[in-house]
């Protein structure tokens, strides 16, 4: 060690400086890694358990791979099915692909908040007054995402190889290490993607946009390869593409993850190049700084506030109309499998329907979209939120606005969005219901997309009661509610939990329609619960003070 | 005698265990342009948000033209307009979109007086916010409230990341404010800024009003910084009239003066002066000297830079 070296209390020796950008990375994108490795663990487990405990005979298990082998529609959806009559063969096929699509969702938007986003909230100049460059910046906030990355794998892998010592699932560690690898490689490559995004556009809701924009292609490619007009060779082309033809557990070729290395080590490569030939918080497209004025909607707060969510509320509109029509699509051979399960009938049965196999599987996909449209409710309690922490709001409430009308509004807007969006995922269910030629009944599937509305409505309210009362907690104890209710849902589906514990999770009282009537009286008093806390909390916040962040 | 423009009772607000304003008493009358002066922290930003009612008192009320600030406020805010110190507003929407809206909710816009402001602070508004300085920022947020023409400008440090050629033209926009009967309540740091618009000004420290007069009742506030470096012998200033708080260090002198600074200037001249430096001193200078040491609020001794 060096003599002169001195270490004054307090200041930070030079050499230690040069990972802020790394360690601070990381720490953000190992916390959201290790909550994804949990939600991906999750969804593994549950699908190789419930295959073991619901297909228990080779017979039962045959049928399953008859129906399902044959149907170019759902292969075009979620890959070609590989020794679906096996837990492994049919954990891969519906737990590949689907997350490695989460996961490319997961990096992009990761991708683009740690870069972009940083940069756009000014917190980038800062650090790079320190010392380090624009191009070592970039390669230790990707270095940064590399731990998020390894985080998210170990937590999947870690999860996979204690279920797959189950004797019923009988899965190896090292296929386990492999499988979860496949399926978190797709949020290697999109991390590169929104880190490159990040370099081209100057906002990161643009650099979202445009890594949403590739992952669609990506998709879309993959979908015509894998629909069965001899176009596979196109799986090529897409990285979703080498992610399927990974195949672990059935017959795995490791050596498909060379492009998806080189691709992702290019792509990020790339974006540490453009970093250095650009200026901190430019962008290398040249940006449109002007535009023309569009004041139709900037007539008061209401308007400001559909304004600000309309891309928002498009993007829901247009995921949520996605999983509706490939829900619809699968319905028909889904729900003639579910049918062949006797196990499955009982359950449908204690549910009080005795509705077709289409309508049973459409009544488990709905709870899944009401989920989605309750991230809807809560994303515009954060809104709300937002413009409030970050002084927005002043500009409004220093001139002749009332806080209620301000924050009715907002709750109209939250109202009609989710209504909007429950109807949308009803309608695109019954489109690709349609295109396969199912039993679906129009009507039913509107009662299902309406039923998604009431929990959203209550997870509305309380976030407002939680807005009114204790505002720095209200995007917390929002998102916490869905977070603890799903949670609540998936634990108790598999155990005999306490039915204390089960009613307070919001989605619990929700019938599965259309397999069976919705419960109107249940979701009167879900509304009602959210209404109630809306007003409290309306009333609570016409009269504290505005408080920043 | 009219309504006052501003009139608050005992107004009072903590936080936690910290009293961020104690018992304010206070009356703006009608076309009256008072100064708010203080430190940062001082209370001022405090005082403006209960006034907008974006604050509720702890205790005592206020009342803006007659009208509860609290129980009244949309009435209240029909007569005013607000410029805060820091100007948060949507990144997405241009300039000329900015103003749309906040005109829009204002209720009322004089448009051609908008599009004066808009060439005479000299801002691009078919830009996008996001893309503004911080600077720009300001100049698109002064403009929402001086077109307006609202009776009552509350102004929070409003010309924070100005650059003076802007500065001038924001004086020069309160002066024709002034001009037309509005009234106008001036918080600030800079003394010089107060001087030159305010025809009172309050002092505000640690949350208390310790000074209320008009300029020539502060006129004590108006002093001179002197330092003084010397070829030879240190002369003794402390005799001169006018002249106090002198320090010495080695062969350079720091005092202030009051007044006419021709005294000093004799001393100076005759004991061979080597360097001299002249300016205003800052608040935190002039609180020192006024109000006794220290900042009770965090125990840190008061910087004089």
């Amino acid at each position: 060690m060096p003599t002169e070296l001195v270490v004054v209390p307090g200041v930070v020796p030079a050499g230690r400086t040069t990972t802020v950008i790394a360690r601070r990375t990381a720490r953000r994108a190992v916390r959201s890694g290790v909550l994804w490795g949990y939600v991906f663990a999750v969804y593994v487990a549950s699908t190789a358990l419930t295959f073991a405990s619901t297909y228990k005979t080779a017979a039962q298990r045959e049928r399953l791979a008859a129906l399902y082998g044959s149907n170019a529609a759902v292969s075009a959806l979620v890959g070609p099915p590989h020794q679906i009559q096996t837990v492994a063969g049919f954990t891969v096929w519906k737990c590949l692909t689907t997350l490695a699509i989460v996961g490319a969702v997961w990096g992009a938007l990761t991708g683009t908040r740690l870069l972009r986003g940083e940069e756009e909230a000014g917190r980038w100049e800062l650090m790079l007054s320190g010392r380090t460059t624009r191009r070592g910046a970039t390669a230790q906030a990707l270095a940064g995402l590399g731990a998020g990355f390894v985080a998210l794998w170990a937590v999947t892998a870690l999860v996979t190889a204690v279920v797959g010592r189950s004797s019923t699932v009988a899965i190896g560690v090292g296929p386990a290490l492999f499988f979860a690898l496949a399926t978190v490689s797709g949020a290697a490559v999109f991390l590169a993607v929104g880190a490159l995004t990040s370099q081209l556009v100057p906002t990161r809701r643009q650099a979202s946009a445009y890594a949403g924009a590739a992952l669609g292609v990506s998709y879309a490619l993959r979908m015509v390869a894998d629909s069965g007009a001899g176009l596979g060779w196109l799986r090529w082309a897409s990285p979703l593409g080498w992610i399927e033809e990974l195949q672990p557990l059935t017959s795995p070729h490791p050596d498909a993850l060379l492009p998806v290395v080189v691709l992702t080590a290019g792509l990020a490569g790339l974006a540490v190049h453009l970093a250095g030939r650009r200026d901190v918080g430019a962008s290398t497209f040249p940006d449109r700084p002007a535009a023309r004025p569009h004041t139709a909607l900037l007539n008061g707060p209401a308007g400001l506030a559909l304004r600000l969510s309309r891309p928002t509320l498009l993007g829901w509109g247009a995921a949520v109309a996605a999983m509706g029509l490939l829900s619809g699509v699968v319905a028909k051979s889904a729900g003639r499998a579910l049918s062949a399960s006797t196990s499955v009938e009982k359950v449908i049965s204690r549910l009080g329907g005795s509705g077709s196999g289409s309508d049973a599987y459409l009544g488990v996909a709905f709870l899944i979209t009401a989920v989605l449209v309750a991230f809807v409710a809560a994303g515009q309690v954060g809104a709300a939120r937002s413009e409030e922490s970050g002084g927005r709001l002043d500009a409004l409430m220093a001139r002749p606005v009332r806080r209620w009308s301000w924050l009715g509004g907002r709750l109209g807007l939250a109202t009609g969005a989710v209504v909007a969006t429950g109807l949308v995922a009803a309608v695109a269910a019954w489109l690709g219901a349609l295109s396969q030629h199912s039993q679906v009944r129009f009507v039913g599937l509107i009662g299902g997309g309406l039923n998604t509305v009431p929990p959203a409505l209550c997870v509305l309210g309380i976030g407002v009661l939680v807005l009114g009362v204790w505002p720095r907690a209200t995007v917390m104890a929002t998102y916490g509610v869905i977070a603890w209710s799903f949670l609540v849902e998936i634990v108790g589906g598999t155990v005999n939990a306490n039915h204390w514990l089960l009613d307070t999770s919001v989605f619990h009282q929700m019938a599965a329609a259309p397999a069976v009537a919705p419960d109107w009286a249940s979701a009167g008093a879900l509304v009602a619960l959210g209404a109630l806390g809306a007003a409290v909390g309306t009333f609570a916040f016409s009269r504290r003070d505005l408080v920043g962040e | 005698m009219g309504v006052a423009a501003i009139r608050t009772e005992g107004l009072s607000k903590r936080y936690g265990s910290v009293d961020a304003l104690k018992d304010l008493d206070l009356e703006v009358v009608e076309s009256e342009v008072l100064g708010y002066l203080g430190p940062n922290g001082a209370g001022k930003t405090t005082t403006i948000r209960l006034l907008l009612g974006l604050a509720r008192p702890s205790a005592g009320r206020a009342e803006i033209f007659g009208l509860d600030c609290q129980r009244e406020s949309v009435a209240a805010h029909g007569r005013l307009a607000y410029v805060p110190g820091e100007a948060n507003l949507w990144p997405s929407l241009t300039g000329t979109e900015t103003l749309h809206l906040l005109g829009r909710v204002q209720g009322q816009v004089d448009a051609a007086y908008r599009e004066e402001l808009v060439t005479r602070f000299d801002l691009d508004t078919s830009k996008k916010v996001r893309t503004y300085s911080k600077g720009n920022r300001q100049k698109l947020i002064l403009i929402a409230a001086l077109m307006t023409r609202a009776d009552l400008l509350l102004l929070d440090e409003p010309t924070s990341g100005l650059d003076p050629l802007m500065e001038q033209a924001f004086r020069h926009s309160v002066h024709e404010a002034k001009g037309r009967g509005q009234t106008i309540f001036l918080s600030s740091h800079i003394l010089s800024e107060v001087e030159a618009l305010c025809d009172r000004v309050g002092i505000l420290r640690d949350g208390r009003l310790v000074d209320l007069g008009t300029l020539t009742q502060m006129r004590h506030l108006s002093a001179l910084t002197v330092e003084a470096t010397f070829d030879g012998t240190v002369p003794d200033l402390a005799r001169v009239p006018g002249v106090t708080s002198v320090t010495v260090e080695g062969r350079v002198v720091r005092c202030q003066v009051r007044g006419s600074v021709e005294p000093l200037l004799k001393v100076l001249a005759a004991s061979g002066v080597h360097e001299l430096l002249s300016r205003e001193p800052s608040l935190e200078e002039l609180f020192l000297a006024h109000y006794g040491a220290g900042d009770p609020t965090d125990g840190a001794p008061v910087r004089a830079d």
